[in-house]
């Protein structure tokens, strides 16, 4: 349109922007919910295959360095100390030698090992938030943000430390199957003894897999609960504070770390069954060895050494069960955090680009609703809009009036495409808004909510929130237009000055205003102002009018208004009622031929009335001297 | 959606009286089918817990105030402690008996002439209640330290939060919310892992190098001390300077994740407006930084312990190699046997097994501290408007409400408020004018007590509010604040939200004083209807209305409103004109106008500009004064006059005389 300014590229960001120090993700989850959770995980693992590799092909050789300690320790004692054949400084160098390659092989395979742990996390994470950010707004209507928090932190957490650890520990427990061959070499029968205890070990294993599984979800669940009450409260601190509701506040969230403490000690209970009998029934092994072993001995089958070799193996054998006990536990965690993070994933945005969407060029700024129907949730519920027609030529200024809950709000929604129409369709320039790509209607149309959040930056970047590459002349023509600019200069560092997270430090109404600015910054030829005034003096509001008013021109502006002055500023007033239009025409018009428009009005007649003239003067038309 | 929509709405879970309790009961809590069993299952194990037995103090108590640290928190709970240590000593002493059984079994069984298979037997047996004890002791161990950790973790939790509720707004406004999020989850969901095993594995593996050294120098007192000699400065340094390097690296491990988690929360937060102007590209760019960040400092922590752990490994085997040097030499020079130098080295490899462990653990314990400092950061951060000692409870008021030379500035360098004295009868109704940042509604704040004057003082009947204590005070109040806040939960508990155990005719009746009996008929559940902040299910009049029907259910003595009408549409405003005329009524109110239509229907308004009072009367006589309040009330009509006129311009059918303000109506 006119003026428009260039559009903020798609992707929302100025062209020619420094490559960024952290690319994407590398790889993300297998959409193919028919597998296991972690064959799902896979494709992010075998991303980073290389370092990973390379950091368990290390491990394994820093245990078989390990293992030659001992050996050469014995021959050094055999050859040197008994024989007295090699010098004894031979082995010394040797062990010197050794010491040093196992400190090193140690150390990389660490570090590759945690690289590789913490680029799958960086992959988890981004893969999440990115997924997040394509979601519709039904899904946000519905989850609390402290859920997610939460499955963004512990559940991520957990996952690739799985999917780290267990095939390292699976390497390390390599170690095993080396004391069992050496085991095997000096008596199978004893070996196969010192062995028997191990089956036991895999079946309870399993049992304690089956077991534990829902004990982690529920902990996981519950740590969410308590994200959530923290959420809410650190959002709703003023609420909670004026009406002295922190005991209640407590209360809920002790009932929240209640509910969290019994499921954790249930989970130690249930640990406390499974995880000894895991980790000691090697040491049974021992105990038939020595048994079993010292009948050999007697016997003259085996030599005294034996025995003390098979403690030493079987010692090795102790630390890989341990491990694989701890393997168990955190695989319980991990599957539990997968499928909570994987419900995230598996979660489709309903409202997406169709294929063969087509970018919104050159944008006129006509709008039509045709015969829209809409209800929130999956549709089946009671209809916000129902048979809704409307039709805004460019540059045309319409209010939407109507009473609260009549839909007025839902209208902008569904002209932004924050929601998708139940029945019927909403056309800008006679397209159907589901042909266009989302980013090019969403860069047209430019809605300012009755939400006026502002984001923890200085006020300039949150006023160039929609175009970051706007210059500092545009910013604060925007704020001079919104009003925001006399206010914002007096601030300690004017437009620098970072506001807190909600944007505490400024009042409503200067909120209103920089949210203005942010609309106006992007200069779109279709504008929507969603009660954006409700907070702002009168005196302001009219300012902030006369400079609405210049920008209107050329421009389609659809006014949803509660206040008489804000209607003033429509070419055309359209009343809202029953999820339809039941009026349509200048104000003056409506009021002389609608009788439920000024029955809205006339609702606010004795109150406007008894108040006298400011209202009415305001209004520009007082409804009871109206009345035929 | 279908996959858990399953368990969806289901009407509130338990007794649902706490607004903040999320409940079970919103989609997307999804359970995987192949768990449902399962989880029921445990669930029907679990007791009714009782209603918890906590009450908030605004003044800590003195157990709270002392400074966290590790040893303080599992010291709390003295008798599982003292549990814990005697299974840990238990698990590492039990542990050890199995090679001096096997050494008795060969030296009294085996050796040749003493063969003996019943002694062998007797040790083998021996060996097995060893063992069972040792899984004894450990499945009490887990037992006991699971429920220590639980109980402290527990006690964290609410000390945390309520610390949290004791600190003052401006704290709030300062603190990016995801941080503060990530002290209550993150920082406290990772001590979990450490008090629960953690500390006791290390506790373990510290006994056992106790009991080996030990056992090292009954068998030669030359090799012993050379092993202490040559191995502990080197451990101790290692570990000083691992303890050192590792502080910082998982503070900013800390830090990191603090950050993932606000860019994160905030982008939840303001979802809607990242949506409508297109940001999410750049915000994901922007979140890889973050995270990427987080990526590097764990990084920097990783390559720390990488150096740590290997390198207490390399040290055991190098210090094997010495004592190969110097017992070989001993041995060759006859001064050792050949028996004891084996032994030695096999106890040295049982010496130097728990140090890698020990290596292991340490870095979780230097987490945990990260954390607990962390958390320490926070408690000890002082709230603002802190109760004094000697403060006493607000008897039942009148509501006269009066500042006396009151100034204040958030900063104390900027004023916002200048020498304010101002006195509110009992039963008046006071509007505050003026411009956008005037201060209007900082005096409102300082009302409630959510800041303290710089200079003055603030009284209700008298009563320095500084004297009282904040809940008497606030709980005579009513706010309703510019933005109306859902907590997640029934219509019912949010209307309920000053008083929770309010009888249902009393929500019903506040529900009806603010006209929302359609919108409790129309809802599927009617006041069990479950809302939350951002559920797009209720439009912004009607939340206000709720927050008005709090309000009307506190029955407070003194009512603030906070621009509480501005967001209202005509037909909305009109009906909460009535119940608010109710309200009002016998009640000193403040309402912070932005219309002088609101403003004139107060007793008395109070023209706020620059920080002070300016002037202050009825309306009639502040337009008869000629003054600012007349200025801006000349402003108005003129200003909107020539709208007027182009309203007429545009419809043609506007019926003369309607552009002409009529006369201000009497009274």
């Amino acid at each position: 349109m006119t003026g428009a300014g260039p559009l903020p590229t798609p992707e929302g960001r100025p062209t020619g922007a420094p490559a960024p120090r952290y690319g994407p993700p590398r790889a993300t989850i297998d959409r193919d919910r028919s597998k296991s959770w972690l064959r799902r995980a896979m494709p992010i693992v075998a991303a980073h295959r290389w370092t990973f590799a390379t950091a368990l092909a290390l491990s394994f050789a820093g245990l078989v360095i390990q293992v030659q300690v001992p050996q050469l320790l014995n021959r050094a004692i055999s050859d040197s100390i008994v024989r007295h054949a090699v010098p004894l400084s031979h082995y010394g160098w040797w062990v010197v030698g050794l010491g040093a390659a196992a400190g090193l092989t140690g150390f990389l395979s660490r570090l590759f090992l945690f690289r590789t742990a913490y680029a799958m996390e960086y992959d988890l994470r981004n893969v999440v938030y990115e997924h997040l950010t394509t979601l519709s707004f039904p899904f946000y209507d519905r989850v609390q943000a402290g859920q997610l928090i939460s499955r963004a932190n512990s559940d991520i957490r957990s996952v690739h430390l799985y999917l780290t650890f267990a095939p390292m520990i699976l390497v390390q427990s390599a170690i095993a199957v080396v004391a069992f061959g050496y085991m095997l070499s000096i008596n199978v029968l004893l070996a196969l003894v010192a062995m028997v205890t191990m089956p036991f070990v895999y079946v309870i294993g399993r049992k304690m897999r089956a077991s534990m599984f829902p004990v982690s979800w529920l902990i996981q669940a519950r740590l969410a609960e308590v994200a959530t009450v923290v959420d809410e409260n650190v959002n709703g601190v003023r609420v909670v504070k004026a009406f002295a509701a922190e005991e209640n506040q407590l209360r809920s969230l002790a009932s929240a770390a209640r509910r969290v403490q019994w499921a954790t000690v249930k989970d130690a209970d249930l640990r406390s069954q499974w995880a000894p009998a895991i980790q000691n029934l090697p040491q049974v092994g021992l105990v038939l060895v020595l048994l079993f072993g010292g009948y050999l001995v007697i016997q003259g089958h085996l030599g005294v050494g034996a025995i003390l070799a098979f403690n030493a193996y079987l010692l090795m054998m102790q630390a890989p069960f341990t491990m694989l006990g701890m393997l168990i536990m955190m695989g319980q965690r991990a599957a539990a955090s997968a499928g909570r993070i994987y419900e995230l994933l598996d979660e489709e945005p309903t409202v997406v680009d169709r294929p063969g969407a087509v970018v919104l060029t050159g944008c006129r700024g006509d709008i039509t609703f045709d015969d829209v129907r809409f209800a929130y949730g999956d549709g089946s519920g009671p209809a916000v809009l129902d048979g809704f027609c409307l039709h805004l030529d460019p540059g045309e200024t319409v209010a939407l009036v109507g009473a609260t809950g009549s839909g007025k709000s839902t209208v902008a929604r569904l002209l932004t495409r924050f929601y998708d129409v139940t029945g019927g369709a909403v056309r800008v320039d006679g397209t159907d808004v589901r042909d266009l790509t989302l980013a090019s209607l969403r860069a047209n149309v430019g809605v300012v909510l009755d939400e006026p959040f502002l984001f923890s930056a200085s006020i300039a970047e949150n006023i160039a929130y929609g175009d970051p590459g706007a210059s500092r002349e545009r910013i604060v023509a925007a704020a001079v237009a919104a009003g925001a600019d006399e206010f914002v200069r007096a601030l300690p560092a004017g437009y620098d000055t970072v506001v807190g997270e909600r944007g505490y430090t400024l009042s409503g109404g200067q909120r209103q205003r920089v949210a203005i600015a942010r609309t106006l910054v992007v200069n779109p030829p279709i504008l929507v102002l969603d009660d954006a005034t409700s907070a702002i003096d009168v005196q302001v509001e009219l300012q902030i009018h006369d400079a609405l008013r210049e920008l209107m021109v050329g421009r389609t502006t659809l006014v949803i208004a509660h206040r008489l002055s804000t209607i003033s500023l429509a070419d055309r007033v359209v009343l809202l009622d029953g999820g339809r239009v039941v009026a349509d025409g200048t104000h003056a018009e409506l009021l002389a031929t609608t009788p439920r428009y000024a029955e809205v009005l006339a609702q606010a007649e004795e109150h406007e009335a008894a108040l006298a003239a400011t209202a009415t003067a305001t209004a520009g038309a007082t409804p009871s001297e109206v009345r035929p | 959606m279908t996959m858990w929509g399953g368990g969806g709405f289901g009407g509130p879970m338990g007794g649902g009286h706490t607004p903040g309790r999320p409940g079970g009961n919103l989609p997307f809590a999804g359970i995987p089918a192949e768990l449902q069993a399962g989880v029921d299952h445990l669930l029907a194990q679990e007791p009714a817990h009782p209603a918890p037995d906590v009450s908030f103090t605004q003044v800590p108590l003195a157990a709270d105030e002392r400074r966290i640290t590790l040893v303080r928190l599992i010291t709390a709970h003295p008798l599982l402690l003292i549990g814990s240590v005697a299974l840990v000593a238990a698990v590492a002493t039990a542990a050890q008996a199995g090679p001096k059984l096997t050494e008795l079994a060969i030296d009294r069984g085996m050796i040749p002439g003493h063969h003996d298979l019943a002694v062998v037997g007797l040790m083998a047996g021996l060996y097995l209640v060893a063992t069972v004890v040792t899984a004894l002791s450990q499945r009490w161990q887990a037992k006991v330290t699971g429920r220590l950790a639980a109980r402290v973790l527990y006690d964290l939790r609410l000390r945390v939060f309520a610390h949290l509720q004791r600190l003052s707004l401006d704290f709030f406004t300062e603190e990016k919310a995801g941080v503060l999020m990530s002290r209550m989850t993150s920082d406290i969901e990772n001590l979990q892992q450490l008090l629960q095993d953690g500390l006791w594995q290390f506790a373990v593996q510290a006994l056992t190098m106790v009991v080996i050294t030990v056992i090292l120098f009954t068998m030669d007192v030359r090799l012993a001390l050379l092993t202490v000699v040559m191995v502990i400065p080197v451990l101790v340094a290692m570990s000083a300077w691992f303890h050192r390097a590792s502080a910082r690296a998982y503070q900013r491990v800390r830090d990191g994740i603090a950050n993932v988690l606000a860019d994160l929360s905030e982008s939840l937060h303001g979802f809607r407006i990242v949506v409508a102007h297109n940001r999410q590209h750049h915000n994901v760019v922007h979140h890889r930084s973050v995270v990427g960040e987080y990526r590097d400092a764990n990084v920097a922590t990783a390559r720390i312990g990488a150096l740590y752990g290997p390198g207490t490994q390399m040290v055991g085997i190098l210090a094997q190699g010495a004592l190969l040097a110097a017992g070989g030499t001993m041995v060759i020079r006859g001064s050792l046997s050949i028996g004891a130098l084996v032994a030695f080295f096999l106890y040295l490899n049982r010496f130097f097994q728990p140090i890698q462990l020990l290596a292991q653990q340490y870095s979780a314990f230097q987490q945990g501290n990260a954390s607990v400092l962390k958390l320490r950061t926070l408690l000890e951060t002082t709230p603002s408007v802190a109760e004094a000692p000697h403060a006493r409870p607000l008897p039942p008021i009148e509501g006269a409400i009066t500042f006396e030379g009151v100034t204040f500035g958030y900063d104390p360098a900027r004023p916002v408020i200048t020498g304010v004295d101002l006195t509110i009868e009992p039963g008046q109704t006071v509007a505050f004018v003026g411009p956008t940042g005037a201060g209007k509604s900082t005096l409102a704040k300082l009302i409630t007590r959510f800041y303290d004057p710089t200079e003055g003082r603030v009284c209700i009947d008298g009563h320095d509010l500084r004297d009282v204590t904040l809940g008497s005070l606030r709980r005579q109040l009513g706010v309703v604040p510019q933005e109306p806040f859902l907590f997640a939960g029934t219509l019912r508990d949010n209307i309920a939200f000053a008083r929770p155990d309010a009888p249902d005719d009393d929500v019903r009746a506040a529900v009806a004083a603010v006209g929302l009996t359609d919108l409790v008929a129309r809802l599927p559940d009617g006041l069990d209807t479950v809302v939350h902040e951002r559920g797009q299910s209720l439009s912004s009049g009607e939340r206000q209305l709720i927050a008005l029907a709090r309000a009307f259910l506190a029955q407070p003595r003194v009512l603030v409103l906070d621009e509480a009408t501005s967001n209202l549409d005509l037909q909305s405003e009109t009906r909460i004109e009535a119940a608010l005329d109710v309200l009002l009524e016998a009640r000193t109110a403040v309402l912070i106008a932005h219309r002088l239509s609101t403003a004139m229907r107060a007793d008395w308004i109070a023209v706020v500009d620059g920080g002070r009072v300016v002037e202050r009367g009825s309306h009639a006589e502040l337009v008869a004064h000629g003054g600012r309040y007349a200025a801006m009330y000349e402003t108005w009509i003129r200003q909107a006059a020539p709208e007027a006129h182009g309203q007429a311009g545009i419809g043609p059918a506007v019926p003369a005389g309607l552009a002409a303000p009529s006369a201000p109506a009497g009274g």
